[in-house]
């Protein structure tokens, strides 16, 4: 009976202390972004697209961009319209949290959409100046998939009769000898 | 009484726009090869198309054969104010065709920001652009720092040469030939660009652990626009992307070249180098530079966005350094800039108007016209205060001892009041869209002198008639007014000439 009291104890404190990704504040990017000062050394959670690169450091870190803007969910490629730039943050994940991402969204390819919750540095001491999110933990909300490309036939044929018609007309308007 | 143009004078104009033209379809060739190489098909076809219309241009332009085909002054300057609208128009028929801007203005509107070295973007999704559209757009960039006419000049040399070169907003021969300085302008940006492309490559593969194909991508789209005071970036967080100090210090370097004049490059290759730190336009951008550097500083330190000194030394330093050389890298979002008031504002806004050096890549009033209006107001002081019949010293060192004349003046303060009435249209016709000055005039000055750092302003849904000012403010700064305003004289003349 002496031991299961502290062992109750221990276990309804396990219970109730949270789980990191439930107690981190749900934000977006844009709000990372506007609000950066504020939400200073908080622990955060934050969905988005990884593109660009991934930056492999030899310090154990892997760098990219995560994009929380309205390309994420309607890319370019797929037909919808474009309504300004990126919203993108930098974030640094551990590399061993890496080996479950498909490659970075870029032109035909959409990267995989993650969700991540890490600690928010605005204006590091460490790095100087730097602003970035430092991933704890991340899962994969969709992966990455291939995007169309179409040809654009007309361009090509308007080109080339160009073309062809430019090469006709610095024939016939060659000056003579 | 004004002579109306008459149809050799058309001929002459449409020759040469013809022979620029046709440059330009074979600078065409290499984002068409690009995208060929990488498979990007989509963007092949409207680079085909888009080389096609140069080369119909152009040849139906060296077709009109010109009776005389000297170029006089006036034609000149018209050819010039011409060929840097016309290859904005065509240029940005990749862009328009890309789906990445809503409507075909905004297309527009980066190509003219591209060719401009502005860097001020409407762009969508940069993020997921084309890496051959990405090249065109630093390469428009690389095109424009050089000067279309200087790439024209390295191979038609000519009559009329000259004329050309000045309305492309240079005025400094460094050789005795102006065929022989344009491939000396060449030759310098062709070692920056072994310089940067290498060093930032090597940074990007071995520092920042990039694959070794992308780390040659990133140094190249970031030579093109950093050694050309341009500011467009591969992705779209702009430096702040590369999260490097390293990174930073190489980009800095390569912007700090760009913002050179090619004279001052000569004497550093060829020497005496001493002379270099004689000139006062050296002596006056290094004082402009710590005095908007310190102003910044101190602004940012107010603000307490930063908590140590080694942050705000970094960010501050990079972006009064992007603003001073009209490069418009930042390392930091624009809606942290927009939040940069008080002095930092101040310090950054300044830096932007001073501008880079003379017949350099970097626009605004520039270093030396600063140095001689200084100079012009310092010795009316000492007019004043000095006996009646003293005399005040002239002379200024700039590539040799040179004299302050009244009409050297006079053109010095034209043209500055010139970018300062730009400056002040744009940030008028902002704050009558409701923007808050603060941001209006920050906008405007970053298109007039062709820098490209935002707060905000410049985004799609901006408004039209604002959109066309920014276009307006960045050719006709970026062409020093002389060009645009003859352009008007030959309209006028046309219209109402006799």
């Amino acid at each position: 009976m002496r031991r299961l009291v502290p062992v109750s104890l221990l276990a309804t404190l396990f219970l109730l202390i949270p789980d990191p990704a439930y107690a981190a504040l749900e934000v977006s990017v844009l709000e990372l972004l506007e609000l950066g000062a504020e939400l200073a050394g908080e622990e955060v959670t934050v969905e988005g697209e990884l593109v660009g690169d991934y930056g492999f450091r030899d310090n154990g870190w892997m760098w990219t961009q995560l994009n929380g803007d309205a390309y994420v969910r309607r890319p370019l490629r797929e037909g919808s319209e474009a309504v300004g730039a990126n919203l993108g943050i930098a974030i640094r994940v551990p590399v061993e949290l890496t080996e479950v991402l498909d490659p970075p969204g870029r032109y035909r390819n959409r990267g995989p959409v993650v969700r991540v919750t890490g600690i928010w540095k605005y204006h590091d001491t460490a790095r100087p100046g730097e602003s970035y999110l430092e991933v704890q933990s991340l899962s994969v909300t969709e992966p990455g998939r291939q995007l169309n490309e179409e040809v654009n036939w007309i361009a090509v044929l308007l080109g080339a009769l160009l073309l062809v018609g430019a090469g006709v007309i610095a024939l016939l308007t060659r000056p003579k000898e | 009484m004004l002579i109306r143009p008459v149809a050799e004078d058309f001929k002459v104009i449409g020759f040469y726009m013809g022979r620029i033209s046709l440059v330009v379809a074979a600078a065409s060739l290499l984002p068409l090869t690009w995208a060929g190489l990488a498979r990007e098909w989509n963007p092949f076809g409207s680079f085909l198309l888009m080389t096609g219309v140069f080369a119909l241009l152009g040849v139906i332009g060296v077709g009109l054969a010109p009776r005389k085909s000297e170029l006089d002054w006036s034609h000149g300057m018209v050819v010039v104010a011409l060929t840097w609208l016309l290859v904005p128009m065509i240029g940005a028929i990749p862009l328009v065709l890309s789906g990445h801007f809503g409507r075909p203005l905004d297309a527009l509107f980066d190509a003219m920001s591209g060719l401009t070295t502005t860097g001020l973007s409407l762009l969508g999704d940069v993020d997921h652009l084309a890496s051959s559209l990405n090249f065109w757009r630093h390469f428009l960039q690389f095109l424009g720092g050089q000067g279309i006419i200087l790439a024209a000049l390295t191979i038609f040399a000519g009559t009329g040469g000259i004329t050309l070169y000045i309305g492309e907003a240079r005025d400094e021969r460094i050789l005795p030939s102006v065929t022989s300085t344009a491939r000396f302008i060449w030759a310098v940006s062709v070692v920056h660009l072994i310089f940067g492309v290498t060093s930032l490559g090597l940074v990007g593969w071995l520092v920042l652990g990039f694959d070794l194909d992308r780390s040659i991508f990133h140094g190249l789209m970031i030579f093109f626009a950093g050694f050309d005071t341009g500011g467009f970036a591969p992705q779209s967080t702009s430096i702040g992307y590369y999260h490097s100090a390293i990174f930073e210090t190489v980009t800095a370097l390569l912007m700090v070249a760009g913002a050179m004049s090619f004279g001052l490059h000569y004497a550093l290759w060829r020497g005496p180098r001493r002379s270099v730190f004689a000139n006062l336009e050296t002596r006056t951008i290094l004082s402009t530079f710590g005095f908007t550097m310190v102003l910044t500083l101190l602004g940012l330190a107010a603000t307490g966005l930063f908590v140590n000194v080694a942050g705000l030394t970094r960010q501050g330093l990079f972006q009064v350094l992007s603003a001073h050389t009209g490069t418009g890298f930042s390392t930091v979002p624009s809606a942290e800039l927009a939040k940069w008031g008080g002095l930092a504002f101040g310090g950054i806004a300044i830096a932007m108007a001073l501008g880079g050096m003379g017949s350099s890549t970097a626009g605004g009033v520039k270093s030396l016209r600063i140095g001689l209006t200084i100079k012009a107001v310092i010795n009316q002081i000492k007019q004043v205060l000095l006996p009646e019949h003293a005399l005040v010293g002239t002379a200024y060192h700039q590539s040799g001892r040179k004299h302050l004349t009244p009409s050297l003046i006079q053109s010095v303060m034209v043209i500055s009041l010139l970018y300062v009435a730009l400056y002040l249209l744009g940030a008028g016709i902002g704050m009558a869209y409701g923007i808050p000055l603060q941001q209006s005039l920050f906008e405007s000055v970053s298109a007039s002198a062709n820098v490209g750092l935002s707060v905000g302003v410049t985004d799609p849904s901006m408004p039209i008639l604002l959109e066309l000012v920014y276009m307006l403010q960045m050719w006709a700064g970026r062409l020093e007014f002389v060009a645009v305003f003859s352009l008007l004289g030959f309209v006028y003349a046309w219209v109402r000439g006799k």
